[in-house]
């Protein structure tokens, strides 16, 4: 997968590592060249959700005629893995809510139910924790600062998402988050403080995030999204009333007769046997579709994101939104091959590291929003200013300069990236790190309301899943907040939902019309969905349903 | 060719346009010679298309020869089992020709209170029903049908209680006179005593839609509309899984293979036919042995299955027959109306095992329970409801009986 990082763009040839680096040294610090484009021009012309031929329309389901990349336009419009027949035998687990994704905003989902009253169901394809909440470094987002303001926090996220965000979603995130943050607070999460010798009371230490008008970053170290999840994963151990299960992936949804929703089938790895958990209300928490690779890209995202839960949503008549929108992250690792697309916090540009192209000039502002600083990048690339070494292309991240003006930073608040280095075998204070643009988020999936509802009865929805909130552009810190604030949301709702009317004759009743749909719009039932792992792993789920006996 | 569902005549409770697409014709031809009526609708050979069969003719003639002037016509709209969705179509798009085949009825049979007798679940089907008959109050035909039965005519719609078996006659009695709808023992049977213990006659919607075109175009037409021997058109709910579910009507008498693998468009996702679940659903499965029987009453009832209302519920592989079955059977427990000890414990009891079966509870001897249950309930029920369950139970028992011990633990 790590040469299909090479296909796109048209990239080729790039300046020489040596030249490069003779360049940037003598150059140092590095003179800014001005721009020359349009920021609609330059992400028209460079970011690959423009790339031309990279969207077809939907033919079947919810968002028919819609764009979408053609990878996940494959899986959205699958067929089921499953059978009526698969259901008869299978192991039957009730709960009042079922919570699908053991991420971040699956564990606060669950926690937000469980306290609310409600028996919890938490299945997860890998492990509780294991997903990209435990990757997120830059920091978590909150209008806490004296100077700042709801109001500019909810304008910044409108602006960064090119004003295409559903504005009471984006005003529940933002007039929720002084308080999503005393709850981290209360569950255990450490912050860094403005003056780490207070130990009592202190202020917590803001930074300003790319696309901002304040700071309000707040983070740990810069690996906040492991903090939160350690804090995330102690509370749901420690919660009575949530049940996890591991190893457990969704193969469908469940629905009644008049299409409810009421649980999922799971496929349990380890036993290798289908187990039917039914619930009042499902929550999804299935994050994002990174490990796709759409457009060739290579990914920041970990190995379970496989756009299962959309798959599955999809099918079952909820709607989608802005599919056609990804984010890509400026700084991914292009170099060393092995570490390809591995993320470079935003935390360095955010501390003042700054983006050298191969000819020793900054060609971007580094702290504007990711999707034009990407697009500024992979114009350097695609016109020949990029850094060429062992046949990866890239561009300079300072991290030596950076060093120079703040000593000591590398060590005490950018460990993570520290670490990177040395399993790159490089001294980051001497040699800068080559990155490249990689696909990071998916700003767009299952439309939500405030109270994180589908359009679907039964089903809810929380994180990466969702869309919606980001427009077409997420920013920085944007995400651990979203996942905080409408797990929260979604978990309370659904406890609520849960002591409504059950459903009853739950089945696979909407794959009947799905596979007809699918039919009729001469698609056929070949492709199977979801994925749930990567084509790499050597594992289809068909291989999974295949019995040992 | 579409009689009842011909796209024209679905104008909805507009008497108007109903009458400027030729209705009221049989009306009026049944008001110029009475006694012609029920005569014709023997030569062109109309029977029950509620499900059971019966020639339409004879019951007319049997309530026309009761005694006395208090008679009732139910046009029974009850329609609430699983795969049937005929008679709410025809309530909701044409109600103007239920209404005028049972003014027809009334001319022949003489019976002045008339009543369409709609599940209150179909609200567009009530609704339309009630501006139908407000339209009607109005026309110089109905007061010509009071002339002509010499009292003065009560049309009226009344909502059921909702419940399945308010579908059976003397249930849709009991519903009308205001009761429960429990079925009660029979003789005597709603012709000899119906509503207030007088006449009634008791004609699904789809029947007395038939009558107002058998008038206007003759018997001859009618009969020549079917297949073989077979008379007229169906309305064949079909369902389940097929690539083209829906309403069709067809001619009486259309193959199996036919209704599925042209009209329904064949199977969905090219699956393997397996098996189709027939009217309420309460009969013999048909298989793939049966896919050329021709789907009229008698060429059913050859196969050791019964056509019922129409509906077709086709499963093919990959679709449980366990689960189908144990889902129907819940159907007609739930619906039990309890009267009779066999059918309120035998259903239930019945529908639990399936359940049991079916989510991988099942126990060891659970079969046998099923088939001693197959063999002890028929024929203990006041109505045909126990009837039903254990005959789609025994006949998918023995049909499919892999697939039942497939979901036994395995041990």
């Amino acid at each position: 997968m790590s040469d299909a990082g090479m296909t796109d763009g048209g990239m080729s040839g790039g300046i020489g590592f040596a030249a490069a680096l003779a360049a940037w040294d003598a150059a140092a610090p590095a003179p800014a060249r001005a721009c020359g484009l349009e920021v609609a021009d330059l992400l028209r012309g460079f970011h690959p959700d423009h790339r031309p031929g990279g969207m077809v329309s939907l033919v079947a389901g919810p968002n028919e005629g819609a764009p979408c990349p053609a990878q996940l336009a494959v899986l959205l419009q699958s067929d089921s893995l499953l059978e009526d027949v698969d259901l008869a035998g299978a192991t039957i687990l009730d709960a009042d809510v079922l919570v699908l994704g053991g991420g971040g905003a699956g564990c606060v989902a669950a926690l937000a139910a469980a306290r609310a009253g409600a028996r919890v169901l938490m299945a997860t394809k890998l492990r509780m924790g294991d997903g990209n909440t435990v990757m997120a470094e830059g920091g978590i987002q909150a209008a806490i600062g004296a100077e700042d303001s709801l109001q500019r926090h909810f304008e910044d996220t409108l602006r960064a998402g090119h004003f295409a965000a559903d504005k009471a979603l984006v005003a529940a995130l933002v007039g929720d988050g002084p308080d999503a943050i005393r709850w981290l607070i209360r569950e255990g999460m450490s912050f860094d403080l403005a003056d780490e010798r207070q130990r009592m009371g202190g202020a917590l230490l803001r930074k300003k995030p790319g696309g901002a008008t304040a700071a309000r970053l707040l983070s740990y170290r810069d690996f906040t999204g492991l903090e939160l999840m350690r804090a995330l994963r102690e509370a749901v151990l420690l919660q009575p009333g949530i049940t996890v299960l591991d190893g457990h992936p969704a193969l469908e949804l469940l629905t009644d007769d008049r299409g409810r929703c009421g649980g999922a089938a799971l496929q349990d790895l380890g036993q290798r046997r289908l187990v039917l958990a039914r619930a009042g209300a499902t929550i999804m928490a299935t994050g994002g579709a990174g490990r796709l690779h759409l457009a060739g890209f290579p990914t920041s995202n970990h190995y379970g994101a496989t756009a299962d839960g959309l798959v599955l949503a999809y099918r079952a008549g909820a709607r989608l939104r802005e599919m056609d929108s990804f984010q890509f992250h400026p700084t991914g690792i292009a170099w060393p091959p092995h570490l390809e697309g591995t993320l470079v916090s935003e935390a360095a540009r955010s501390a003042g590291a700054r983006l050298v192209n191969g000819q020793g000039e900054r060609f971007v502002e580094e702290l504007a929003p990711r999707d034009v600083v990407a697009s500024a990048m992979l114009r350097e690339l695609a016109e020949g200013r990029g850094i060429g070494r062992d046949g990866k292309l890239g561009l300079f991240l300072d991290t030596p300069s950076l060093e120079r003006e703040q000593p000591g930073i590398l060590a005490q608040r950018l460990q993570t990236l520290s670490h990177l280095a040395h399993r790159a075998g490089f001294d980051p204070a001497r040699e800068p790190f080559l990155v490249r643009p990689t696909l990071h988020y998916q700003n767009g999936g299952m439309a939500i309301d405030t109270d994180g509802r589908s359009a679907l009865p039964g089903l809810l929805a929380a994180g990466e899943v969702t869309g919606g909130l980001h427009g077409r552009n997420r920013m920085m810190g944007n995400a651990l907040l979203e996942l905080v604030v409408f797990g929260r949301r979604a978990g309370a709702s659904a406890a609520a939902d849960a002591r409504q009317e059950r459903p009853r004759n739950l089945g696979l009743n909407h794959l009947a019309g799905w596979r007809r749909g699918l039919v009729a719009a001469g698609l056929g039932l070949e492709a199977k969905g979801p994925l749930l792992f990567p084509p790499y792993g050597n594992v289809t789920p068909q291989d999974l349903r295949r019995r040992a006996a | 060719m579409k009689v009842l569902t011909d796209p024209a005549l679905c104008v909805g409770a507009d008497l108007t346009a109903w009458m400027a697409r030729g209705g009221g014709e049989g009306l009026a031809r049944a008001l110029a010679e009475p006694a012609s009526i029920i005569p014709m609708l023997e030569a062109a050979g109309l029977r029950g298309l509620g499900g059971a069969g019966f020639p339409t003719h004879r019951k007319w003639a049997a309530v026309a020869a009761q005694p006395g002037p208090e008679r009732w016509i139910i046009c029974n709209g009850n329609e609430d089992e699983p795969g049937t969705f005929k008679d709410r179509f025809l309530l909701a798009e044409t109600p103007h020709q239920v209404i005028e085949g049972a003014l027809i009825a009334a001319v022949a049979t003489g019976a002045a209170q008339v009543v369409l007798y709609v599940n209150p679940r179909e609200a567009a089907g009530v609704l339309a029903c009630r501006a139908a008959v407000a339209a009607w109050q109005a026309h110089p035909l109905a007061a010509a049908v009071s002339a002509a039965i010499g009292q003065a005519l009560c049309l009226r719609v009344v909502e059921s209680s909702g419940h399945y078996i308010g579908g059976e006659e003397t249930g849709a009695v009991s519903s009308v006179m205001g009761g429960f709808p429990f079925p009660r023992l029979k003789p005597p049977f709603p012709f000899e005593q119906g509503v207030n213990d007088r006449p009634t006659l008791i004609n699904n919607v789809e029947t007395l839609a038939h009558v107002a075109h058998i008038l206007r175009h003759g018997a001859d037409w009618y009969r020549a509309l079917g297949l073989g021997d077979a008379a007229g058109t169906k309305l064949y709910s079909l369902s389940g899984d097929v690539l083209r579910p829906g309403l069709h009507e067809l001619p009486m008498g259309t193959p199996l293979r036919e209704l599925v693998f042209v009209h329904g468009g064949g199977m969905l996702a090219g699956k393997a036919f397996k098996a189709v679940f027939t009217g309420g659903p309460s009969n013999t499965l048909l298989t793939g042995a049966d896919l050329d029987v021709a789907l009229d009453f008698e060429s059913v009832r050859a196969r050791g299955s019964r056509l019922g209302t129409g509906a077709m519920i086709v499963v093919g592989e990959g679709t449980s027959i366990l689960r189908k079955t144990a889902e129907y059977v819940a159907f007609f427990a739930a619906n039990s109306c309890g009267q009779c000890p066999p059918c309120k414990i035998g259903t239930h009891q019945v529908s639990r095992i399936l359940e049991r079966l079916d989510t991988g509870a099942g126990r060891a001897g659970d079969l046998e329970a099923l088939e001693n249950l197959s063999h002890m309930l028929p024929g203990s029920g006041r109505c045909g409801l126990v009837d039903g369950a254990a005959t789609v139970l025994a006949s998918s028992l023995e049909t499919f009986r892999a697939e039942y011990e497939a979901a036994l633990p395995r041990d």
